[in-house]
């Protein structure tokens, strides 16, 4: 009977406490990854969910809702309760992007409760490795337009691709529709193109050194020499190159209460840490980047605001 | 390289635990294979999360095993029900299912396991043999080789339907709408999605596949009664024993043309990222239909009509890797899912992955042998077994397998809408059949559909153009306008000459 009571006064004691005092303790946390499993969002949230999970004391389970172009994983996260329980990854700035045109995702960016983002992938210019090309002013010195190579013209790398030559002036041709990024790369290869904008842990299996050493880098979109002897933005005077990116960006349903925001930042954190994380990004190329829920939201407003500037060169006209 | 790596392949399969791993891929891909609506690339999509606890090598096996043997399994409810278990083996039911109800399914099962294992072995020994060269392979199949192969996949569908060309081209059309759904790739803008959400990525090909061959089967099946064997409620039970097995082995031999022809399309079509098993086995079929000098015996029950589309049908596995091995990218979506379990198990496959990851290649290449030859000796020896299916009353085989086809639909992405598509797609395959529209030529242009505008554009882009001239600048591009023309060509000249030789 004593034990009874001590279970009734403690169970009052919960419920007078905020519901997510206890949290995560009993119910698995859902992690929504928006496309099918083997791609590299899903590979990033499976190696996260367990370490994350251990951080926690919870199981998070890895769950694929693809379809729509990553939007109905979108819909699911931002339609669930703001519990904790739901949490997703989104694909930024391919989102951005969409709002930018107009279109209806089914959510608002600028509701979702923002977690973290894990990683970030730059960007670089690449043409074959025994081009006579050094640079992007070279590259650009010709008559007739300079031809990229992109996978659809709603990729982040297409629109990145197409508001970047714009930005230093340069006329291209963005040749869309290759199956992959490694079709896209493949086809400065064979010369079907001139060049392709990709991202830099994509590009590094065709280099010398990291790879097979078909393409040659002239042109890093960052601020910082990422790698040795490759001009930046910055050096050819056009900083805010830097701006894209491609992140591995967190968040939950809109109205998450902060305390339930922070335990899931520090278990990301935590996880984003641990030996198992560190050792597999080291061998596949993934540049952990760790941006806790403060940092994360703001730079989503940024990155909006950066793409709102360039919404008629995001629209497609062909 | 090569051979060392090969070898030592061999034998780490053989040991203990690895040979447990293969094996479970071989049954359960023939299990995914025989029924229908459930293939290859559902069975390798539910085991992905499954393999990521395993050792990337075990994985390797369990994933080859699959791959290796579900077009066989395929083949054998394509023979026996008329349904293509995979969609590969639609072209295998023109002649397969004659045969059986001649009461030849023993002949036709033979001659599918040996042409679907001997198919397999060829397109893997091109795929040894072209891999020192895999690289300048794939950099000279560029966008305008990827359209023409295409353009010459929808002439090969306006010359095969026989006495009904303009059902087969309303049938193409059809297909080409359906592909052309979806996100423009160049624009950007969605088209023919009626505001459905659903319908951005595109109509998704399995649920669309299930519905037209399995689905509609069943609708077909379930209103005519009886069971498969008997003839349309007439009672008269058309007697399908397994009998000629070994007259069906020893035809491949006697055909051996057909097969070689059969592996070499299906190797080339293996190696063409987003054409596939199902343009493969149809392109080897109608060319073999289309020179054969007894063409006119075709669809009514040729052993020559179920040879070429199995030989091509496991021929494109090895001409998948082609690509994978040269760099790093899928030929087929079974490749693709190959690559993932790569991903998943943190490598990186690009132009380098011989390099780095030559044990699981090897491993895979191993596996898919192995599995070519053993699913056709266990399809063999079940084969007595399986035939009953055709005894059983349909009222019991169609809810199964409509349950069982409209669950794998389901699994596959986990989204209700594909399962509504599939029963869509149902009930559009059956008005073709009841109507006596060809479905195939249907599936062949849907398939091509979306290759074929992607890189017709790709080409415009790149040429400036000058599009024609592009093209024959390239000297593969030439072979295939080439062989376009022929195909185009060849009905009409034979007609002039059969016009000749009557007067």
């Amino acid at each position: 009977m004593k034990k009874l009571i001590a279970t009734g006064v403690a169970a009052a004691a919960l419920a007078a406490a905020p519901a997510w005092a206890d949290f995560p303790a009993d119910n698995p946390i859902t992690f929504v990854i928006p496309y099918s499993p083997g791609g590299g969002f899903d590979t990033i949230v499976r190696q996260f969910a367990p370490a994350m999970g251990e951080a926690m004391g919870a199981t998070v389970v890895p769950e694929n809702i693809s379809g729509a172009g990553g939007t109905r994983g979108a819909q699911s996260v931002f339609r669930a309760d703001p519990d904790g329980y739901t949490i997703g990854i989104f694909n930024i700035p391919g989102f951005t992007v969409n709002e930018v045109l107009g279109r209806d995702q089914g959510f608002d960016l600028s509701e979702v409760s923002w977690i973290a983002n894990l990683a970030i992938a730059r960007y670089a210019v690449a043409v074959p490795a025994d081009s006579e090309i050094n640079s992007v002013e070279e590259l650009c010195a010709g008559d007739d337009p300079v031809k990229f190579s992109d996978t659809g013209a709603t990729s982040t790398a297409s629109v990145t691709t197409r508001i970047a030559m714009s930005i230093i002036g340069c006329d291209i041709i963005d040749v869309t529709g290759y199956s992959g990024s490694n079709d896209a790369m493949i086809a400065v290869i064979s010369g079907e193109v001139d060049a392709t904008i990709k991202p830099i842990s994509s590009l590094a299996r065709y280099l010398d050194g990291s790879g097979s050493g078909d393409l040659k880098l002239i042109l890093t979109l960052s601020s910082d020499e990422l790698v040795e002897g490759v001009a930046t933005a910055a050096d050819i005077g056009y900083p805010e190159l830097a701006n894209f990116t491609l992140a591995r960006v967190i968040g939950g349903p809109p109205g998450m209460p902060a305390e339930l925001v922070t335990v899931l930042e520090d278990g990301l954190r935590a996880a984003g840490e641990s030996e198992a994380v560190t050792s597999w990004a080291a061998g596949a190329g993934v540049d952990l980047e760790f941006m806790g829920a403060a940092d994360t939201t703001a730079m989503m407003n940024e990155l909006s605001t950066f793409y709102q500037q360039y919404a008629d060169i995001v629209a497609v006209e062909q | 390289m090569g051979l060392d790596a090969l070898l030592e392949a061999f034998l780490a399969v053989l040991n203990g635990g690895s040979f447990l791993y293969l094996m479970t891929g071989v049954i359960l891909g023939l299990t995914f294979g025989v029924i229908p609506g459930l293939g290859g690339t559902t069975a390798l999509a539910l085991l992905i999360p499954v393999t990521y606890t395993l050792d990337p090598l075990n994985a390797m096996y369990l994933a080859g095993g699959v791959m290796g043997a579900t077009s066989f399994g395929g083949s054998i409810s394509a023979i026996l029900l008329n349904t293509p278990g995979t969609a590969p083996n639609a072209a295998t039911t023109f002649d397969g299912y004659p045969l059986a109800r001649q009461g030849k399914a023993g002949l036709a099962i033979g001659a599918a396991a040996t042409a679907s294992a001997l198919g397999g072995l060829i397109g893997l020994f091109t795929l040894l043999l072209f891999i020192p060269v895999a690289r300048e392979v794939v950099l000279s199949f560029g966008s305008s080789e990827f359209f023409l192969l295409t353009v010459l996949g929808l002439a090969a569908i306006a010359v095969s339907v026989k006495g009904k060309l303009l059902r087969g081209l309303i049938a193409a059309c059809i297909g080409l709408l359906i592909a052309f759904t979806g996100a423009n790739q160049f624009t950007g803008d969605t088209r023919f999605t009626g505001g459905i959400d659903y319908l951005w990525d595109g109509i998704p090909l399995v649920p669309a596949l299930t519905g037209l061959f399995a689905i509609s089967q069943m609708i077909e099946l379930a209103l005519k009664g009886g069971s498969v064997a008997e003839d349309g409620g007439r009672g008269e039970a058309v007697k399908m024993k397994i009998t000629g097995v070994g007259s069906g082995i020893l035809s491949v031999f006697q055909h051996w043309t057909v097969l070689l022809r059969g592996s070499i399309i299906g190797t080339v079509i293996g190696a063409v990222p987003g054409l596939g098993g199902t343009v493969a086995a149809f392109l080897s079929y109608s060319s073999t239909a289309q020179t054969a000098k007894d063409r006119d015996t075709f669809g009514t029950g040729n052993i020559k009509g179920v040879i070429a589309p199995e030989a091509a049908n496991n021929a494109k596995d090895g001409g998948s890797l082609i690509p994978t091995v040269a760099f790093g990218i899928p030929g087929s979506a079974e490749t693709a899912i190959f690559l993932a379990i790569l991903v998943l198990h943190g490598m990186e496959p690009g132009p380098t992955i011989l390099l780095q990851h030559e044990r699981e290649v090897y491993g895979l290449i191993v596996a898919l042998t192995v599995s070519a030859v053993t699913a056709s000796i266990i399809g063999l020896l079940l084969s007595r077994v399986l035939v009953l299916i055709t005894r059983i009353d349909v009222n019991i085989v169609v809810p199964v397998v409509v349950l069982l086809s409209l669950t794998g639909v389901y699994v596959l992405e986990g989204r209700m809408a594909d399962v509504l598509l599939a029963v869509a797609m149902g009930i559009l395959g059956y008005l073709m059949i009841r109507f006596d529209y060809p479905r195939l030529t249907l599936v062949i242009a849907f398939v091509l559909g979306e290759t074929a505008e992607r890189s017709f554009h790709q080409i415009r882009l790149i040429s400036d153009g000058e599009v024609f001239g592009y093209m024959l600048g390239r000297p593969i591009s030439v072979v295939l306008i080439v062989a376009i023309v022929i195909t185009f060509l060849l009905p009409t000249m034979r007609s002039a000459m059969a016009r000749r030789a009557g007067a």
